[in-house]
């Protein structure tokens, strides 16, 4: 399936139009080396997937720095055995639950950034998650999120209503904002239900002419991009998808979404910016190590996406998979053999134009004379500083400072997650 | 000064008197409709006119005493839930069983995946169970005459919020919301912080039962039950006779024995449910709040225990809190003494003032409505109905620029269409499950905040499609878990007719003209004055004008 007519016709409407009267153009052009020029076909379209482990992921157990004594010493329950770890580079290991990604890891298209995080000191759940997704660590005040910035910033493939979609009942604060986005909990069932297709055309006409004529604010913008998604679902009939590869994506909220992320991706309807919630991180209690509640979180993750990236399969070159998470934990165990909230936590890259088989970041160590507030992993990797990396040198962004505002992107720090 | 002289002639009034002078915009019509959909669950098919009548700041302030309102129909309906005749204790037991049902299965099963495909009689009863409690939520927003009071039950859930699929919470919820929740809406604040600080529920949802004082050795009959294995006595093939075994088990269960402090409760009860996060408290307030609350705790929380304060637990070393020095070894009070403070804090006030303005006035509310609210609470030491009489009084709540500046949730979108086609919600969960399809599965928030009240969490595109795909099915009589008889509401008639008793019915007249052509136009084709009126209803209810409040 292919972008009809009308759409190319609106988007070379568009770009034109940004082009020439864009006040940006002159800090656009600081950034645009940094990308490799982009294919002129369709097909080739960057994407970038996000996955948010919602409740703050324990990065020291899903990416294990088993060389380091002091991690054993301080979680004698529920640390990873050095023999069950899947070792990386001789320090660091995936989760063996995570094991599905060593072939990734082996072919250099998987990369862990450890140390990563926020600025900003705070270990409140709510208060993390929101600067994580406004992109304004610190700042309450800001109104949309990062995503929605970089899609409003750069219009030039607002030519579809899948241009940013989250997979999910709601649409999360990270793509909240004035580019249109899309939340879809369940690819088939998008759009009005009705038994023969005469009355559902029927229903979705007089809905649509309801809101364009009546709807205001929010309502307005949200069902205007509902039924420009339903005409284009409609011709892309969901519900005869099947994985290639024999690819088999586990069962649950993860599996789906990426299942779904993926068809959307090879039915090309111009698809930039997925988004999914994983939630179940926050393990103040019995966290376990080798088995347990987190390696069965980690075992869903890991399996997901080796299903996701044997689906695309040579569509993966245009794809980049980004995990994150609003803070780490505690280096320490805790008296109930679980993790309380920390600060710093790792992220995982994976996808063709990643530059993998390494664990980019400055690992600060354990010790606790160099951790933060003596509890917990210290920061290294600003956070915006690996985001801005993947928008700029994968998506194409060329200003930087208005997705991320009060914040000067800076190249040199750049942790190094996309091939050059 | 000033405000008290207002509103005591108010209430005199049949009107709004001195704000129908400010805002003369808002007929008495107007103004009914508007408090029905703030108050309540919007209005049932002739509610706009009776409240106009009768005057609805009188109406107001008689939801304001829930307890001297009638609701005998309600309490018919709710002896039909089976979920309200079981204590905690029996859903506690109905759990284990199901659990140990289900390890029995799963072991007997070794390989056979088609022998856990049927579910047991009691998995089912267990699953009926947690739909009916959900659905009777939904079932007393609905139907219940005390609408303000069912609003603010939601709010409170919201506010100290528990996730019912959190282990023992399965149990420990619905007790939470009967004999926690409901009993205090109507309070006053402080009552209801120290009832669910006190909470097997939420001591459970924010581990602060487990929150230990470092170094703190539990008694050995405490110690002998954090085995595995409770209640019953090994038999003699058991593994645990044999004394290698026995010792590893023993080991373990110690390994599990909380040791030391958890910081979950203090930062939720700071963050949310008293200061706000620009409270002005530190991160040493929170680790000090949680050495206060160490030994809060639960008795046998797998059998569905009560409170217990474990002194064995509690940090009895000296406490200072916002600057507030806390003298060891006083136990329980210490708490007490915080949750007081907490609950009359200048923060505390703002922050639950302007939560309050947010339910019931705009999402960003006006300062003003703020002030006021904030001023009753101090008047009357936090006396939940004053503070929103305070608010339903001012002049903020009346003003035009929020009259119908909210678009509801989820939950006030699918009762209030029940409502305003008069559906008779049955005991199955289909009327919670359309709720939690549209995006609000009830007690099923996993974060501490509860769900949100802003649009932008509510408004997406594939929301607004399925909130259109309910009101079409509910129309059409398809809304499995309600009956609807249209009847009694819209006769059928020719267009004009219909499209009249719909706006005036369903919509409180707010109808626009755009959408009356486009109802005219659907209507053209249709000769059948059933399914044409069935179509105008759905397509209100779908429709833009029906998702604001």
């Amino acid at each position: 399936m292919s972008i009809s007519r009308r759409v190319f016709v609106k988007s070379g409407g568009l770009a034109l139009f940004s082009l020439g009267l864009d006040p940006l153009f002159l800090a656009r052009a600081a950034f645009a080396s940094y990308r490799p020029l982009p294919s002129s076909t369709a097909l080739s379209r960057p994407v970038l997937v996000c996955l948010f482990q919602r409740g703050a992921v324990d990065g020291l157990n899903m990416i294990v720095p088993h060389g380091d004594p002091i991690y054993y010493r301080e979680r004698p329950r529920i640390a990873v055995p050095e023999k069950d770890v899947v070792d990386l580079d001789g320090y660091f290991g995936l989760h063996p639950r995570l094991a599905a990604l060593k072939p990734l890891w082996d072919s250099k298209s998987l990369a862990a950034i450890h140390a990563v995080g926020s600025p900003d000191a705070t270990r409140s759940h709510f208060d993390a998650q929101d600067y994580l997704e406004s992109g304004t660590p610190g700042v309450k005040a800001t109104t949309d999120g990062w995503l929605n910035r970089y899609c409003q910033h750069d219009r030039e493939h607002e030519d579809t209503p899948f241009r940013a979609v989250a997979f999910g009942p709601q649409l999360p604060r990270i793509l909240a904002g004035s580019a249109p986005s899309l939340a879809i909990d369940d690819l088939q069932a998008f759009g009005l239900r009705a038994p023969q297709p005469v009355v559902r055309d029927r229903l979705t006409r007089a809905f649509e002419e309801l809101y364009a004529g009546s709807a205001t604010g929010l309502l307005s913008a949200s069902s205007r991009e509902a039924f420009e998604a339903v005409q284009m679902l409609k011709r892309l009939d969901p519900g005869q998808y099947r994985p290639a590869n024999e690819a088999d994506y586990p069962r649950g909220k993860l599996g789906k979404a990426l299942l779904e992320i993926a068809q959307l991706i090879k039915a090309d309807v111009g698809l930039q910016v997925a988004f999914a919630d994983v939630t179940g991180w926050d393990t103040h209690v019995n966290q376990g190590a080798t088995e347990g509640q987190l390696a069965g979180r980690l075992g869903d993750l890991g399996q997901a996406l080796a299903a996701f990236t044997r689906d695309l399969g040579e569509r993966m070159r245009d794809v980049v998979v980004l995990t994150m998470s609003e803070f780490g934990r505690t280096v320490r165990e805790n008296g109930n053999s679980g993790t309380d909230h920390g600060h710093a936590t790792a992220m995982l890259v994976l996808g063709g134009p990643v530059s993998g088989g390494k664990v980019l970041g400055k690992w600060p160590g354990l010790d606790p004379a160099q951790r933060f507030e003596g509890r917990d992993v210290a920061v290294t990797t600003d956070f915006r500083d690996l985001f801005a990396e993947l928008l700029a040198r994968h998506l194409g962004a060329r200003d930087l400072s208005a997705i991320f505002p009060g914040f000067t992107p800076d190249p040199a720090r750049f942790p190094g997650a996309i091939s050059a | 000064m000033k405000t008290a002289i207002v509103l005591s002639l108010l209430t005199l009034a049949s009107l709004p008197a001195g704000v129908a002078a400010q805002h003369a915009a808002l007929t008495p019509q107007d103004s009914a409709f508007h408090a029905l959909n703030r108050l309540a669950y919007g209005p049932r098919p002739g509610d706009v006119p009776r409240v106009a009548a009768d005057g609805v700041i009188r109406w107001i302030d008689r939801q304001l005493a829930p307890e001297r309102i009638d609701d005998d129909r309600l309490a018919e309906r709710e002896r039909q839930f089976h979920i309200l005749a079981y204590g905690r204790a029996d859903l506690a037991a109905m759990y284990t069983e199901a659990q140990r049902e289900r390890r029995e299965r799963k072991l007997a099963a070794a390989g056979d995946t088609m022998a856990d495909q049927a579910a047991s009689p009691i998995a089912q009863r267990g699953r009926r169970l947690a739909g009916e409690f959900a659905d009777l939520a939904v079932v007393r927003a609905a139907l219940s005459e005390r609408q303000l009071y069912e609003v603010m039950v939601d709010f409170w859930t919201n506010h100290f919020n528990v996730y019912v699929a959190k282990g023992a919470d399965r149990f420990f919820t619905p007790d939470y919301i009967e004999h926690t929740i409901r009993p205090r809406a109507m309070g006053k604040f402080e009552d209801l912080l120290i009832a669910t600080a006190r909470s097997p529920a939420m001591l459970f949802y924010l581990d602060n039962w487990e929150s230990v004082a470092p170094g703190s050795v539990p008694p050995a009959g405490l110690r002998v039950r954090a085995r595995p294995i409770f209640g019953r006595r090994p038999g003699l093939f058991d593994p645990t006779r044999d004394p290698a075994r026995q010792d590893s088990v023993r080991r373990r269960a110690l390994e599990r024995m909380p040791k030391g402090i958890n910081e979950n409760y203090a930062r939720e009860l700071l963050e949310l449910h008293t200061l706000g996060v620009d409270g002005g408290y530190t991160q040493q307030d929170v680790i000090e709040v949680a050495r206060i609350f160490t030994g809060w705790s639960i008795e046998r929380p797998q059998q569905a225990g009560d409170f217990q304060f474990h002194d064995w637990a509690h940090d009895r070393r000296e406490k200072r809190v916002l600057g507030v020095r806390f003298e060891g070894g006083h136990d329980m009070d210490e708490g007490i003494r915080l949750l007081k403070l907490l609950a009359g804090h200048p923060a505390t006030m703002h922050h639950v003032s302007r939560q309050l303005c947010e339910r019931f006035v705009n999402d960003d509310p006006p300062d003003g409505c703020v002030d006021d609210a904030v001023a009753a609470w101090k008047r009357s030491n936090g006396d939940i109905r004053e503070v929103l009489r305070a608010i339903f009084h001012g002049p903020d709540f009346w003003a035009a620029e929020n009259v119908r500046a909210k678009v509801k949730t989820p939950l006030e979108f699918v009762v209030s269409a029940a409502r305003a086609v008069f559906a008779q919600p049955d005991t199955s969960p289909r009327l919670a499950q359309v709720v939690a399809r549209l995006g609000e599965p009830l007690y099923l928030h996993v974060a501490p905040d509860g769900y949100p009240e802003r649009e932008a969490a509510w408004v997406n595109s594939g929301a607004l499609l399925d909130r259109m795909n309910a009101a079409v099915a509910l129309a059409a009589g398809k809304l499995q878990g309600v009956t609807v008889v249209l009847d009694s509401i819209v006769s059928v008639g020719d267009a004009e007719q219909l499209i009249g008793v719909v706006n005036e019915k369903i919509l409180g007249g707010a109808m626009s003209d755009n959408t009356k052509q486009v109802l005219r136009r659907q209507l053209a084709g249709i000769d059948d004055p059933i399914q044409a009126r069935a179509l105008v209803v759905g397509l209100a209810i779908g429709g833009p004008e029906f998702q604001r409040q």
